[in-house]
């Protein structure tokens, strides 16, 4: 007499409206968290705008004090009323007139740094501004505490300055940090070129030149783009964003109830018994929390909407937005997933967590993690056609604003949208697999290793004081590393941090150097093929550099010059660039990396995740973006090369060469910046690159005690 | 269609633990019950009861062995499984917002009972088990006898012919604990297979038709209470079940095949 | 009150606070290692577009270049950023592919304005490129400056033609001297950022323990337990005040401390954009701003340790404190209010507004003034409030209704509570029910 089952989709709605049922009847939470905001945002936006206003009346109605000073001031006095004439008639009524007072006052600087004046002239001879540069020069080096930001001499636009020439000069002095004084100054900066402009005119009109000077070759723009397409531009920026943040706020108040709340009520396994199956429970719960992200959005944006008709709002002027129907379906389409892998990974971490405070912990940088790819799309200069289609949520905010524009790319929209379904889809099947019951009851808090402590726990810390580590290292090199020459960043960041940090694991955990380091004899085959690596490797790094910077991540010239400089920096004797780019390097770094890393992932992963893992974190310890890939890269290989001979010397040896092959010639000047290799060298590089690889296989002597492989009926 | 029966052969379950590699909770358990018939399983707590039920309410997934119910697999069909299964333990909470009513209605859709004999199915329940005065409350509101009261009504409610009891009386006073096990001797009436695990021996020997003593993952003996009687030669199930275990340790100690302890189950 | 209750009662409670995950993630750990890797996120992000910006040349379509001044569209053609399309013959067909986005910009040489017609082999250039498309808008700027160097060096060789000494024609030189040092402007940022950050992780550091110490604790039952102490419940209260406070302020020092830490490598380049040429973001802090900010934290953090414990104390479980305690933590956000003001310093009034009235003593602080009656009047308005709040716990913690039952987090239940402390009702346990 078993029931006959009911088709799939009334189990899910019947789950759907169960899920929507209970958010709605509790009252408070959404009381609070929904509504709260549209009474209390306007109340903000009313108060800022009330003390915007308030600031704004006060730098107009501030009447600015200024002091007039400087060997050539009666001429100054000349050049300031004529400022000032016109900045008192001037035509245009849009912008409030500034007015000025004449302080006659002696001590103007300090009373400019006590802020009783705004703006002092100086009308200077050359010979007096030099005398004046030279003294506070000479000042400068006396204290060197105040080094005040050096004075623009502006280059020209309009003057074309020659350095050389002796003219008088009209210095204006001011306090950046303050509102006032820098106004005073803005204002009466451009006032006075006007003045100049006119002067120069003059001149050349007595000259002999037929017209005005600006009259020559006189640049006219026009903006071809519609109010709809700028529109669009600046809609299309905020859109994604906008939607992402109200998506996840609105989506976690179901979320955090979906799967933490259950378990912490412990209804969850009254639902697990139902007949309903795992996927159908985790679309339900995803339907829920979308329903309610997009219910919170609408609402958000009548909202929005009502401010806009009750004035607490402007829009920009001559905002217009036309979207075409396909325009506007492809937005859509593209916000689907979106939006899928906003409620996946909600419930994602939701089914993690054991409680709602756990699930707290882990939203914060959930927000952040999604809210910043996002705002690519605010970036003016990110164009689709690049990497950042592949990056998802990124590539959606962009490819948005290009529809909105109207100027896309089918490949890369679809490239978007196929990266940021790919994602969603990869959340909603690891959301599936957190409903196991297997996890929810056998992840007990505390077992074995935590207990006996010690080298159990190792692999276990091992991540959390390489984070750490990298901490130190970036906090350093922002802080210090300027003031250190290139030895002191290497001692510090080899020596202290890599070498310090992995030593403090192997005394806190108690474990072996011998293994940690993995310092074991290798096979001699091992260490002549490694001879032929290195510039296997080094080539065919140089060729994935190429393609790298052509095609994901292209390099400013500047830190690509930055960094050579370094490199061909003659203070520094060779053998000592040597030892500290290449001895070092090659034991240091091997310790930490090869060693400590590797020893302490090694049962975490399978062997091939393991090389991936230690090789993109050592990447990420090279900071640089563009140094990221081609060492992780090397990092990866490393990392394969000590599992496969259970030793460290050979990848020292590798890391040694691989270093100087790359410091040598160039310091030498065998091969410059310029030197472009033929393609077929990176085709041989690579492979011999497998060969070596083969060898090493061929002989390998593997890394002891790797992760036990699970059986089948584990996974 | 198979007649309504609970098959279990060599039921396994291991947990896969990363410094220890597997571990055994439940050892190869073979047993099957029929309709009208209570099954008990008996057992101290860690022994591999809840794991076992588990298993057969397709919450976990056996590692080895097979089991069956109403004659469908539980690793090939588990859906069906559960449709076919009613699942009651002290960890099987309800819905705190919803009203009794909702609850009732809400588990009888998603376990598939045809959707225009819903309400009818609700009210016959309401009915029966007396709790129409409250069914419009908040579950969240009403006191524990209730819950109780509704809970099973849940269990039951989409009419499966199988039922499985985890410790039901666990926590429960004695008249909550007296009309769960009137409950328990109506479905048995009515030609249910009930499943049922307890550690409370008095409980056992009241309500069960047959017992299986469950200790370390693996059953021990299986029988009614008097083939138990005649095997150990005693009266009270009490030093039955101690017989059997100390036997067991004995031979464990003996054998120096001691996994360890299964720490898994709760 | 029995103070060697509370101190005993506090250390547990700190004891606990460091065991919890969730305190030591969100207290510590966020802040020492979210910011710098943040940091590192955003500046690779901003390496990422740079390396795209530069990359990207612009593509211009010219036409009708004037031949006498042929000098400058060959300076155009050479630079390596601007590629020129000679293909593009008609303006029609390059307006296509403008709209497209398959051009940048195009520019057009035109007869000189009726002004400008005077002087022989004059023109003027239209520019026409799409506003809302990033690299047209590049395109367009970069042709414009290239032509106005152009321009001027064209002058200045007609000058010298004219026999108009350099001196004449230049007039006289215009010199900007901020007399503000880096560390003044680094200061200025400061004095916006770190009562803001401060404030808002304040109330943040706060947040957790003060839900987990009233709500928590009855939904973790513990509640009760805790009222069966020999302890008298002020003193009770009072420690875990104190406790909330305490992490209130280690929270909110950290990670403005972290934050700052991490700021520098966003900040250099960011300044650098603004024209100022820092090399790293610099500051000074008056040696008196220290003491007053640790003063005005501790203000801070009683305060909202106190509004936050009074608010989550009504609720039953820890999502409804969450919930409850929200409305705080919109007070946290009023420094951002007072943002956009560089000059204003504390007033009689805003001295009076809890919440600002600290972050602008902070600012002040950092800014090098002491308005010592002000900061007083702030002192004295954020401890009033506290001890309002004091008041109210005290009265709560006489009710029965309060310490026994949760009254399902209801308003309107508490209001009677309010009426009728007399009227004890039988207590119905919280943690009823088949779990």
């Amino acid at each position: 007499m078993s029931p006959k089952r009911s088709d799939n989709t009334s189990v899910l709605g019947t789950l759907f409206r169960c899920e929507i049922k209970r958010l709605m009847r509790d009252a408070r939470v959404l009381l609070i968290s929904v509504f709260a905001p549209l009474v209390i945002v306007p109340g903000y936006i009313l108060v800022m705008q009330w003390i915007g206003n308030s600031e704004e009346q006060r730098l107009e109605d501030t009447v600015y004090e200024y002091a007039l000073s400087g060997d050539e001031a009666e001429w100054g006095l000349e050049i300031v009323s004529a400022a000032l004439a016109l900045e008192a008639n001037d035509p245009d009524t849009s912008q409030a007139v500034v007015r000025f007072e004449r302080q006659q006052v002696t001590n103007t600087d300090s009373l400019l740094q006590a802020g009783e004046i705004h703006l002092v002239i100086e009308a200077l001879s050359p010979e007096a501004y030099e005398r004046s540069r030279a003294e506070e020069i000479a000042a400068d080096t006396l204290d060197p505490e105040e080094d005040e930001v050096a004075p623009e001499i502006e280059e020209g636009s309009d003057g074309g300055t020659a350095p050389e020439l002796q003219l008088p000069i009209i210095r204006l002095r001011f306090r950046g940090n303050s509102d006032f004084s820098r106004r005073a100054h803005d204002r009466l900066d451009a006032r006075i070129r006007e003045v100049r402009s006119e002067l120069r005119d003059s001149v050349y009109l007595a000259g002999g030149f037929p017209v005005g000077r600006e009259e020559f070759a006189s640049v006219e723009t026009e903006n071809t783009a519609s109010a709809e397409k700028e529109g669009g531009a600046l809609l299309g920026m905020a859109l994604t964003p906008f939607l992402l943040l109200l998506m996840l706020s609105g989506g976690s108040i179901m979320a955090v109830d979906a799967i933490t709340g259950e378990k912490e009520r412990g209804t969850l396994e009254t639902l697990l018994t139902s007949a309903a199956s795992r996927s159908e429970i985790v679309a339900a719960k995803q339907m829920g929390i979308i329903a309610v992200g997009v219910v919170v959005v609408v609402i958000n944006v009548l909202n929005l909407l009502a401010y806009l008709v009750l004035g607490l709002l402007e829009l920009p002027e001559n905002l217009a937005v036309a979207l075409s129907l396909l325009d506007l379906v492809l937005i859509l389409i593209l916000f689907l997933p979106l939006t899928v892998l906003i409620s996946s990974t909600l419930l994602l971490i939701s089914g993690y967590a054991k409680s709602y405070k756990e699930y707290q912990i882990y939203f914060l940088p959930l927000f952040l993690v999604f809210l910043v790819p996002s705002l690519a799309g605010i970036l003016p200069g990110l164009d689709l056609r690049s990497a950042i289609a592949l990056v998802p949520i990124a590539g959606v905010g962009v490819a948005v604003r290009e529809i909105m524009v109207g100027e896309y790319d089918w490949l890369f929209l679809a490239i978007a949208f196929a990266s940021t379904a790919g994602a969603s889809w990869w959340a909603s099947r690891l959301t599936q697999r957190t409903l196991l019951t297997e996890r929810l009851i056998s992840s007990s808090d505390l077992d074995e290793a935590d207990l006996l402590g010690g080298p159990a726990l190792f692999p276990r810390h091992v991540l959390r004081w390489f984070v750490g580590m990298w901490v130190v290292f970036f906090l350093t090199a922002i802080w210090v590393g300027g003031e250190l020459t290139l030895q002191g960043q290497i001692i510090l960041n080899l020596g202290v941090i890599f070498l310090g940090g992995s030593l403090l694991m192997v005394r806190r955990y108690g474990l072996d150097p011998r293994k940690v380091f993995a310092l074991r004899p290798v096979h001699p085959a091992v260490l002549l093929a490694v001879l032929v690596g290195i510039p296997a490797a080094y080539l065919t790094g140089i060729g994935l550099s190429t393609l790298v910077d052509a095609y994901l991540f292209p390099v400013p010239q500047s830190v690509l010059e930055a960094f050579g400089e370094v490199l061909l920096d003659d203070e520094i004797p060779l053998w000592q660039l040597v030892f500290f780019i290449c001895v070092m390097p090659g034991i240091l770094e091997e310790l930490a990396f090869r060693g400590v890393l590797l020893h302490g992932l090694r049962k975490t992963w399978s062997p091939v995740i393991v090389c991936l893992v230690t090789g993109g974190i050592f990447g990420l310890f090279h900071v640089d973006l563009f140094r990221l890939i081609p060492t992780a890269y090397l990092g990866v290989i490393f990392a394969a090369v000590v599992l496969l001979t259970g030793s460290i010397f050979p990848v020292m040896l590798w890391h040694f060469g691989n270093n100087a092959i790359a410091l040598v010639p160039q310091r030498m000047g065998w091969v410059t910046e310029e030197t472009v290799f033929p393609e077929w060298v990176f085709a041989i590089a690579f492979v011999a690159l497998l060969i070596v690889f083969w060898i090493i296989w061929k002989v390998s002597t593997p890394y002891p005690d790797l992760k036990k492989t699970r059986p089948r009926e584990f996974s | 269609m198979a007649i309504a029966n609970v098959k279990v052969e060599g039921l396994q379950k291991s947990f896969w633990d990363e410094s220890r590699g597997e571990v055994r909770a439940v050892d190869g358990i073979d047993f099957d019950c029929q309709p009208g018939e209570v099954f008990g399983l008996l057992g101290a707590n860690g022994a591999g009861k809840t794991t076992t039920l588990r298993m057969l309410a397709t919450i976990l997934k056996p590692t080895g062995g097979s089991a069956s119910l109403n004659g469908y697999d539980v690793l090939a069909d588990p859906e069906a499984v559960r449709r076919s299964l009613g699942f009651y333990s002290a960890s099987t909470a309800l819905y705190p917002r919803l009203t009794g009513r909702e609850t009732l209605e809400f588990f009888a859709r998603i376990n598939g009972y045809p959707a225009n004999q819903v309400n009818q199915r609700v009210e016959e329940l309401i009915d029966r088990f007396g709790i129409r005065e409250y069914a419009g409350a908040r579950v969240g509101k009403l006191s524990s006898g209730m819950r109780q009261k509704i809970s099973i009504a849940r269990t039951i409610v989409h009419d499966p012919p199988i039922l499985i009891f985890d410790e039901p009386t666990v926590g429960l006073d004695v008249m909550a604990a007296l009309e769960m096990q009137n409950v328990i001797h109506e479905l048995r009436d009515e030609g249910k297979v009930i499943i049922f695990s307890t550690h409370i021996m008095s409980e056992a020997e009241k309500l069960c038709d047959r017992i299986g003593i469950i200790h370390q993952g693996r059953i021990l003996a299986l029988g009614t209470l008097e083939e138990h009687r005649q095997a150990t030669g005693k009266h009270y199930l009490e030093d039955v079940f101690v017989h059997e275990v100390m036997q067991a340790e004995d031979q464990s100690a003996k054998a120096m095949a001691s996994p360890g302890e299964p720490r898994t189950s709760l | 009150m029995n103070w060697s209750d509370i101190w005993v009662l506090y250390r547990r409670e700190l004891r606990s606070a460091f065991r919890d995950r969730t305190i030591v993630m969100n207290g510590i750990l966020v802040p020492v290692f979210m910011y710098p890797i943040m940091m590192w996120v955003m500046m690779t992000g901003l390496m990422f577009v740079l390396g795209q910006m530069e990359r990207e040349s612009s593509r211009l379509v010219i036409l009708d270049p004037p031949s006498e001044h042929s000098a400058l569209v060959d300076t155009l053609g050479a630079q390596t950023n601007l590629e020129i399309q000679e293909d593009v013959l008609s303006e029609d067909s390059a307006m296509v592919l403008l709209r497209a986005g398959d051009l940048d910009a195009l520019v057009e040489f035109l007869p000189p304005t009726d002004e400008g017609s005077a002087l022989e082999d004059n023109f003027q250039v239209l520019i026409r490129y799409d506003r809302a498309v990033g690299r047209s808008s590049q395109a367009s700027a970069r042709v414009e400056s290239t032509i106005a160097d152009y321009r001027s060096e064209w002058l200045s060789q007609q000058a010298s033609a004219l026999g108009i000494p350099e001196t004449e024609h230049e007039q006289f030189q215009i010199v900007q001297d901020n007399v503000s040092t880096e560390e003044d402007i680094g200061t200025l940022l400061m004095g916006m950022m770190i009562p803001m950050f401060l404030v808002l992780m304040i109330a943040m550091g706060c947040l957790m323990p003060a839900i987990d110490s009233t709500a928590g604790e009855r939904e973790r039952s513990t509640w009760e337990t805790l009222m069966t102490v020999s302890a008298s419940r002020l003193s009770v209260v009072t420690s875990k005040y104190f406790y909330v406070a305490t992490l209130g302020i280690l929270a909110g020092v950290l990670n403005v401390v972290a934050m700052f830490a991490s700021m520098g490598v966003i900040m250099g380049p960011l300044l650098m954009d603004l024209g100022e040429s820092a090399n790293a973001f610099q500051f000074s802090l008056p040696f008196l701003a220290l003491p007053v900010m640790i003063v005005a934290a501790i203000a801070l953090a009683l305060f909202f340790a106190a509004a936050m414990m009074i608010l989550a104390a009504f609720a039953r479980t820890f999502k409804d404190g969450q919930a409850m305690v929200g409305p705080v933590f919109l007070l946290a956000m009023m420094p951002i209010l007072m943002g956009q003001q560089t000059d204003q310093t504390l007033t009689p009034l805003t001295a009076a507004i809890p919440v600002a009235n600290a972050a602008m003593m902070i600012r002040d602080a950092i800014n090098g003034v002491f308005l010592w009656p002000l900061i007083a009047e702030t002192l004295a308005v954020l401890l009033a409030m506290v001890t309002a709040c004091l008041l109210i716990a005290r009265v709560l913690l006489k009710t029965e209704d309060f310490i026994l039952l949760s009254p399902d987090g209801r308003f309107s239940k508490f209001s009677k509570i309010f009426k009728s402390s007399s009227r004890s009702r039988l207590g119905r346990n919280s943690s009823e029910g088949l779990k």
